[in-house]
């Protein structure tokens, strides 16, 4: 006989809503059921009916994390679609600001897989070198998280002399830490005990279900945009793929953690190499009919933005595909066969961002009616 | 493949083709040769679908699958009239497509045939039926 598990929308072990239905059959799970749409907030359609200026804040505040992945997507496809060339100094300010944020994100999911096996000392080393990334990033852009850095035509913020022997010593710093980090997660045995064969996503099914990112190269695929479809100044850079074979949740850990290391290596060769010049072109707030395709690998995987421009200032048709939402398949061949106690880490260890996972529609029900929430009232306006 | 590499692959299932660059190209296409070049793409080494993006285009909504032929992305066009809102679905050649096709259903309103799990992704269960958000006849109510 199997029993039903409910798994959110709210749990302990989930740090967005989202609802997962698990069919057990004693401690074993044998199906698994995914629920999504719980914080959709219409972004695709948003975008439709805002200025291309207006939406880089828009694409910006899909996720909080990857804020820097989704405006750098969002901008190089709008200058596509433009045919605008983007300054050299721009181009390596853009790749900085990437690289900061995949350390500071591999960092903060590393805390909470951590804290998801229970092992909080670990949890809050990993949360206290995630901060020197954050100072950097509030030293480039004046913001901690959200950088607000990218525009059309290339960034706001210049990465100024002085600011590079700080975030030299900074990376230094963190290299350190992190071969040390390597070193803790591939030998101690709570961690091996908790993720070592655990969670397995075989090589077939990340190929097979179109897996992204660090996921999919835990399992022995070697794709990253970084190095097969170059954007911003990678193709001037020389670094690694990370690969690892056996597909577990260690094999999750320790690709994310060497990318740590390659990351600092791409910082500090673009920092080296930064031309001197302007940091923006500008931009005619229309565009001519086109269609152009941007993408990038985000610290989940590829992200991918499609635009159609109509003439005016707005777009046509946006469309965004986050890592997450390409990752969601994924669940299923790595749950099924495992137990109930595996469940918090094998969900972490996609490192899921449901926010850029549900953003498609304009979305508010109450009990029997739909009803939609209009600009003005989110914004609290009265009228 | 690159641009011309896929274009060569593909010309003899679609209409017409247009090289962007080295790692972009555009195609159009019709239901019947769309299902021929699929094994096509396959056979060449093609297995993954970035994604499925669904435009409303006044009488007609257009389906493009984005393939990632590494490093060239296909961007394969598909008009569908919307007095026959209707594709086969892909999910028997490339799995990865199960989600992106239950999105086209709800937010387009295009009927997926054979799709093996045809439920909402994302909306509400007590959203309305028929009421598909990225149509262009869909207005917000409050407005």
């Amino acid at each position: 006989m199997t029993f039903v598990v409910p798994f959110g929308p709210q749990h302990p072990a989930l740090k967005e809503p989202e609802y997962f239905r698990f069919e057990v059959k004693g401690e074993e799970i044998i199906d698994l059921n995914v629920r999504l749409g719980y914080i959709h907030r219409g972004i695709e359609r948003a975008l439709q009916e805002r200025s291309y200026l207006h939406n880089i804040y828009l694409a910006e505040r899909i996720c909080g994390i990857c804020n820097v992945a989704h405006t750098t997507a969002y901008c190089q496809t709008i200058e596509q679609l433009a045919n605008i060339e983007v300054p050299d100094r721009a181009r390596f300010i853009r790749t900085i600001l990437c690289e900061l944020e995949r350390i500071h994100s591999h960092l903060l999911w590393a805390g909470v897989a951590a804290h998801e096996i229970g092992f909080n000392t670990l949890f809050m080393f990993f949360w206290r070198d995630r901060e020197l990334v954050l100072d950097l990033k509030e030293m480039i852009s004046g913001n901690r998280q959200i950088s607000a850095s990218n525009t059309l035509g290339g960034v706001r913020r210049d990465v100024k002399p002085e600011y590079v022997p700080t975030m030299l010593r900074v990376l230094n710093k963190l290299e350190k830490e992190t071969k040390y980090y390597i070193d803790v997660c591939t030998s101690d045995r709570t961690i091996l005990a908790r993720c070592m064969g655990v969670g397995v996503l075989t090589k077939e099914d990340a190929i097979k279900l179109c897996i992204v990112g660090p996921t999919t190269r835990a399992s022995g695929v070697d794709v990253d945009i970084r190095r097969d479809d170059p954007y911003a100044a990678y193709d001037e850079i020389s670094f690694k793929v990370i690969i690892e074979r056996e597909g577990d949740v260690l094999a999750k850990v320790i690709v994310r953690l060497r990318e740590i290391l390659e990351s600092i290596r791409i910082i500090r060769q673009a920092l080296k190499a930064l031309p001197r010049g302007p940091l923006r072109t500008k931009v005619a707030p229309k565009i001519e009919p086109n269609e152009a395709l941007g993408r990038i690998e985000a610290p989940r995987g590829e992200l991918l933005y499609y635009a159609i421009s109509n003439g005016t200032d707005k777009p046509e048709r946006i469309r965004v595909r986050p890592p997450t939402y390409a990752n969601i398949p994924s669940f299923k061949p790595m749950f099924v066969g495992g137990t109930i106690a595996e469940i918090p880490i094998v969900m972490a260890s996609i490192d899921p961002c449901f926010a850029c996972t549900d953003r498609v529609t304009l979305v508010d029900s109450h009990t029997g009616k739909a009803r939609v929430v209009s600009f003005d009232e989110l914004r609290g306006r009265r009228k | 493949m690159d641009s011309k590499e896929v274009a060569d692959l593909i010309k003899a299932h679609v209409g017409d083709v247009r090289i962007v660059s080295e790692r972009r190209l555009f195609a159009t296409s019709d239901k019947q040769r769309f299902r021929d070049l699929l094994p096509a793409l396959k056979v060449a080494g093609v297995t993954h679908l970035s994604t499925i993006t669904g435009v409303d285009r006044g009488n007609a909504v257009e389906v493009i699958y984005h393939f990632d032929c590494q490093p060239a992305i296909l961007n394969l066009k598909i008009s569908l009239s919307k007095d026959d809102l209707k594709i086969f679905t892909i999910t028997d050649i490339f799995p990865g497509a199960v989600l992106y096709e239950r999105d086209l259903m709800e937010m387009l309103g295009v009927k997926v045939e054979g799709h093996p799990d045809p439920q909402r992704l994302f909306l509400p269960d007590d959203w309305p039926e028929g009421a598909h958000p990225l149509r262009k006849e869909f207005e917000r109510e409050s407005k």
